[in-house]
Formats: C-alpha cells, sequence, structure tokens
C-alpha cells in the first residue's frame, strides 16, 4: 500500500516539473507562432517604410530654422500600403410605406480599409428628427422597449415590442460597439439638432482591410402617427487616429 | 387604331414603371483620402502646402471639403471633431477652381487632388493646434417618393501642428497607469498581489499623460522577467499622445484572443496595451521605460505577478484523490 501511494506521488511531481519546465521557456513555438501574426501589425517599426520617415523627420529637424517648418505626412507612410478608404453600399435607405405597429427596417454597409498602426474610428448623428418634408410631424427617437430596456445614444437596448415607437439603428459585424449584443438591440442616433454629439459606431486598432459591418434602421409608428413622407439624413464620418 | 392606343398605354406604363423607378436604385459611395495624417512642426510667419489626394471608387459624386478643429475624445485615440472652426492657422485651397466648402464633382475612379495651404500668423501663441480635413458628399435627397433617411459618406485626415518659434518642444510625459487586469487579486500587508492561472493570458495596460503643450511620441519597450531568468521584450507602438491628454499605449507583438468564448476576460471588456500568452509559473516583474525623442527624460513604471497553474494542480488533486480511492478499495479487497 506504501509503495503504491509513494509511486502516485512520485509520477504526480514528475509530471507537475516536466509541465513547468516545458511551460517557462517564453521562446516556445505556439508564441513564435504568435509572434509573427502580429509582426504583420506592429512590426511596422522595423519596415522600410518607417526607416523613410525616420530619416525625413531627422534631415528636416537640422532645417527647421532655415526654413521654419517639418512636416511628416502620413503615419510613417504605412497608409499608402493600404489607403484610408470609407465606403457605403447604398446610401438611400428606403422604408418604403410606413405601417402603425409594423416595424420597418432597412440596411446599409459600412466598409473600412485601413493600413496604419493607428486606429480608425466611423461616427453617427442624424442632422434631424425623421420627419415630414414640411418639418411639421416627425417620428421620435427610439427608446427601445422602455422600462429596464431603455435605450439612450451610447447604449444599445432590446427593441422588440411592435407598441415601442421610434426610429433607431441596430449595428453587426466588425469593430462594432460592444452594447449591440444581437439583432434585437438597437440604439436612437444623436441628434445634431439637439447639440447631440455623433456616436462612434465602428472602431479598431488593428490594421485591416475592408472591415465591415451591417447597419440595420428601424422605424416603428403608431397609429396616431400623421400619413406623410418622413424623411432624415445621416451623417456618417470616417477618420483614422493621430 | 385603337392597336396604337394599345400601344401607347403600354409605353406609357413601362416609362412610369420602369423607367421611373430607376430612381430609386442603390447609390453607394466609397471614398479614399491620402495622406491620413500629417504632423508639422511650424514657426509663426510660415506657411506650407499639403497635396491631398480624394478618390471615388462608387458612383459619381457632388463632395466638397472643409477644415475643423478636433480634440481628443478619450484615451483610445478616439477624436471629436468641433462643430465651429476655431484657432489661429489659417487654411485655403491653392487649386485654382476650387474652394474650402466648394462643391466639385468627381466621376467613378476619378481623383482630385486638393492643394492645402496651412498658414500660421505672425505672432500666433506657440503650442498645438489639431484639425482635420473633412471630404463629405452630397446626399440626393429628391429621388424618393417614400419614407427613408438618406447616409451623407463623410471622410477625414488629420492635422497635428505645433507651433513653435525655436523648434524646442515641452516635454512631460507621465505614466499613469502601468498594471495588469488579474484573474484574482490580493491584499498582502498593504501590497497588492496580482494572481494569475498559469495557462492565463495577462493583460497588461499602459497610459501615458501628456502634461506639456506639445504632442509627443513614446519610444520603448516592456520588459518580462520570470524568476528563472527568463525575458522578453515588447516595443511600444509610437502613436502620437496630443498635448493635455492620456493615451492608451500599445505594445507589440501581443497575442491574440478569441473574445467570443472569454467574453467576461477583462481583456474582452476593454481595450489593452499588450496581452502576453504562454505557461506562467512563479513570480514575474513588468517594467517599462519610455523616452520621448532624442535628449528627452525617460520615465519608467513596474508592476508583478504571481502564476500558479490552478486548473492543472485542481486537476491532479481529483486524480490523486480518485487514485487513493481506487488503491485503497483494490487493497482492502486483497
Amino acid at each position: 500500500m506504501k509503495k503504491a501511494i509513494l509511486l502516485v506521488i512520485s509520477l504526480s511531481f514528475l509530471f507537475f516539473f516536466l509541465k513547468s519546465v516545458f511551460a517557462l521557456n517564453m521562446e516556445s513555438p505556439l508564441f513564435k507562432i504568435q509572434y509573427g501574426e502580429i509582426g504583420i501589425a506592429g512590426g511596422n517599426k522595423s519596415s522600410a517604410n518607417y526607416s523613410l520617415s525616420d530619416t525625413v523627420g531627422q534631415t528636416a529637424a537640422g532645417q527647421f530654422n532655415s526654413t521654419g517648418y517639418i512636416v511628416k505626412a502620413g503615419f510613417q507612410y504605412l497608409h499608402s500600403i493600404i489607403p484610408f478608404r470609407f465606403s457605403i453600399s447604398n446610401t438611400n435607405i428606403n422604408f418604403g410605406t410606413l405601417i402603425p405597429n409594423s416595424p420597418q427596417t432597412a440596411t446599409t454597409t459600412l466598409t473600412v480599409s485601413f493600413g496604419a498602426a493607428g486606429q480608425y474610428q466611423v461616427t453617427a448623428i442624424e442632422e434631424g428628427r425623421l420627419r415630414t418634408l414640411d418639418e411639421v410631424n416627425s417620428v421620435p427617437d427610439t427608446q427601445c422597449d422602455g422600462g429596464t430596456n431603455t435605450c439612450n445614444e451610447s447604449l444599445a437596448k432590446p427593441w422588440t415590442s411592435n407598441t415601442a415607437y421610434g426610429f433607431g439603428y441596430n449595428m453587426s459585424g466588425n469593430d462594432i460597439p460592444s452594447d449591440f449584443i444581437d439583432s434585437t438591440y438597437f440604439r436612437p442616433f444623436p441628434n445634431r439638432q439637439e447639440n447631440e454629439s455623433p456616436a462612434v459606431i465602428m472602431s479598431s486598432a488593428n490594421v485591416g482591410r475592408n472591415r465591415q459591418a451591417v447597419m440595420t434602421f428601424k422605424v416603428n409608428i403608431s397609429p396616431i402617427q400623421p400619413a406623410g413622407k418622413y424623411q432624415t439624413i445621416i451623417n456618417f464620418v470616417a477618420t483614422p487616429s493621430f | 387604331m385603337k392597336i396604337f392606343r394599345f400601344l401607347f398605354v403600354i409605353f406609357i406604363f413601362y416609362f412610369l414603371f420602369f423607367i421611373s423607378s430607376k430612381d430609386i436604385n442603390a447609390q453607394s459611395v466609397s471614398l479614399s483620402l491620402s495622406p491620413p495624417l500629417v504632423e508639422t512642426v511650424i514657426k509663426p510667419g510660415k506657411s506650407i502646402l499639403i497635396a491631398y489626394t480624394i478618390v471615388n471608387y462608387a458612383d459619381p459624386v457632388i463632395l466638397s471639403a472643409k477644415v475643423l478643429p478636433f480634440e481628443p475624445k478619450n484615451n483610445l485615440g478616439q477624436i471629436k471633431i468641433k462643430e465651429e472652426f476655431e484657432g489661429p492657422i489659417r487654411f485655403s485651397l491653392d487649386n485654382s477652381h476650387l474652394k474650402l466648402n466648394q462643391s466639385f464633382f468627381l466621376k467613378t475612379n476619378e481623383n482630385q487632388q486638393l492643394l492645402l495651404r496651412l498658414r500660421v500668423p505672425e505672432g500666433a501663441k506657440e503650442g498645438d493646434y489639431y484639425y482635420t480635413l473633412i471630404v463629405e458628399s452630397q446626399p440626393v435627397t429628391t429621388q424618393l417618393e417614400k419614407s427613408a433617411s438618406f447616409a451623407k459618406a463623410s471622410i477625414g485626415a488629420n492635422i497635428l501642428i505645433t507651433v513653435t518659434e525655436s523648434g524646442k518642444i515641452e516635454i512631460k510625459p507621465k505614466i499613469v497607469l502601468f498594471e495588469v487586469l488579474p484573474r484574482f487579486r490580493f491584499s498582502f500587508f498593504g501590497k497588492k498581489i496580482n494572481f494569475f492561472d498559469s495557462t492565463d493570458p495577462i493583460p497588461l495596460i499602459l497610459i501615458i499623460e501628456n502634461q506639456g503643450k506639445n504632442l509627443i511620441k513614446p519610444e520603448g519597450e516592456i520588459i518580462l522577467k520570470g524568476n528563472f531568468g527568463e525575458k522578453a521584450k515588447f516595443n511600444l507602438i509610437p502613436q502620437n499622445i496630443l498635448s493635455q491628454s492620456q493615451r492608451l499605449i500599445q505594445a507589440t507583438p501581443s497575442a491574440e484572443i478569441d473574445c467570443s468564448n472569454l467574453s467576461k476576460f477583462r481583456a474582452c471588456q476593454s481595450p489593452v496595451s499588450l496581452i502576453i500568452s504562454g505557461f506562467f509559473l512563479g513570480f514575474y516583474r513588468l517594467s517599462t521605460a519610455v523616452i520621448f525623442g532624442e535628449n528627452s527624460p525617460q520615465i519608467s513604471a513596474a508592476t508583478s505577478f504571481f502564476a500558479f497553474p490552478i486548473k492543472i494542480f485542481t486537476g491532479l488533486m481529483v486524480a490523486l484523490a480518485i487514485g487513493f480511492f481506487l488503491i485503497k478499495r483494490f487493497y482492502n479487497k486483497d
């Protein structure tokens, strides 16, 4: 019995330390693989493009007093590899005929390509409420289902009730805010006429090509909403970081 | 005659329902603007010319360009563009037939060079000024006869301007946070002890504050040292820290983790500077030393953590217990 216990303990210790010795090697094959992957993004510092930027900066620095300026354009000039590009698949988001208590949805796809070692962001803001051309009647911005599921311009909440009225949006895809948990989560647009700040709807710190997100617009009107053609403009602004 | 009338009605029907319905076809916008970032150090009284290129990859579009100031929104490198122009810097376009805020037309796959003149008036106050050149599309709002929203696409490029008479810039950095996000944190005699499972990825946060009046760019590395002499280095990515702001500085090579299965993992809930993966055992020390160009002061910080194979150890204990139970039962039978 004692020999058996001793054997089990000895084997356990052997197993324990064998694991440790293997794991403590920080140059393990796993680690090197990860280095290679990230190196595409982070290794920019040693790329030919970056060296070029360094040289420009130093040369210009010595000339400051005579010329009066130094210019560095394009963060290490890396952007020229994947230019900063922003696309909207459909700029006319047609809701058709609005029917009370019957939510209408429409989608557009936003795409951003960005090859820098910095970040990018896309913001959205409505230029005014969804309203008739004579600006008399408007659809309110959604509050989602209300109660504990009341959403706002920076927090998405479920909007599933057909008797919850308003205008809002959902996001899905790459680089979207984490509060858009699934396709039932919506936010209202910030409104420029109410001095609200644009909402960040896409952002990333990683180098990327064709980062795509789908924006789903949703409108639900009440039975007392006056008939008419309701329209608004959503301003999307894509900017790189600094 | 009746046949001609019938054909005429068919023609009108076709025209109304097919020709006019083309108006509601999807309209797409795809723009690129380069260079996306310009940094300049400039004396009062001087001016420079920056050549931007805007390319239209989608349907023909009407565009216009404008310049607005921005400020950092948070420590993640995001910006907040102000609604109104402010500051002493004067911008104009040197294009012969184009001015700022003036509309111009671009066909598909056509590009337009925008020659942006930036002028710093004599007597302009020394310091930093941050602007964004914005090129925006004009939405076509009259085509739809139904309820709709129209997207206006704008693409921006940032301009960071340091105005200085002497060429010297103020460097006043401070590390405000250099800390791991541990699985467990204990307090022992007033000292915080960070604790991880050996297989956990180690998320690290480095936030630097720029207390000066000019932007700075960090250079340096993060070093991980283990209790068995092992060492790993991670380079800081030289991201600009604007004046009077903080920024989360990223380091490379950072591990990537799949947050779809680790949504409660703290590194999946908020951005981090670095994620170190591997198998860790014992005491580890993380340190960083950062400079901001030649002859700048060096700032440093350090933190530490313990790692122990909790999951493996727990599994081992369970295996031992089962082993003891089985052996005991086997001998009892004998």
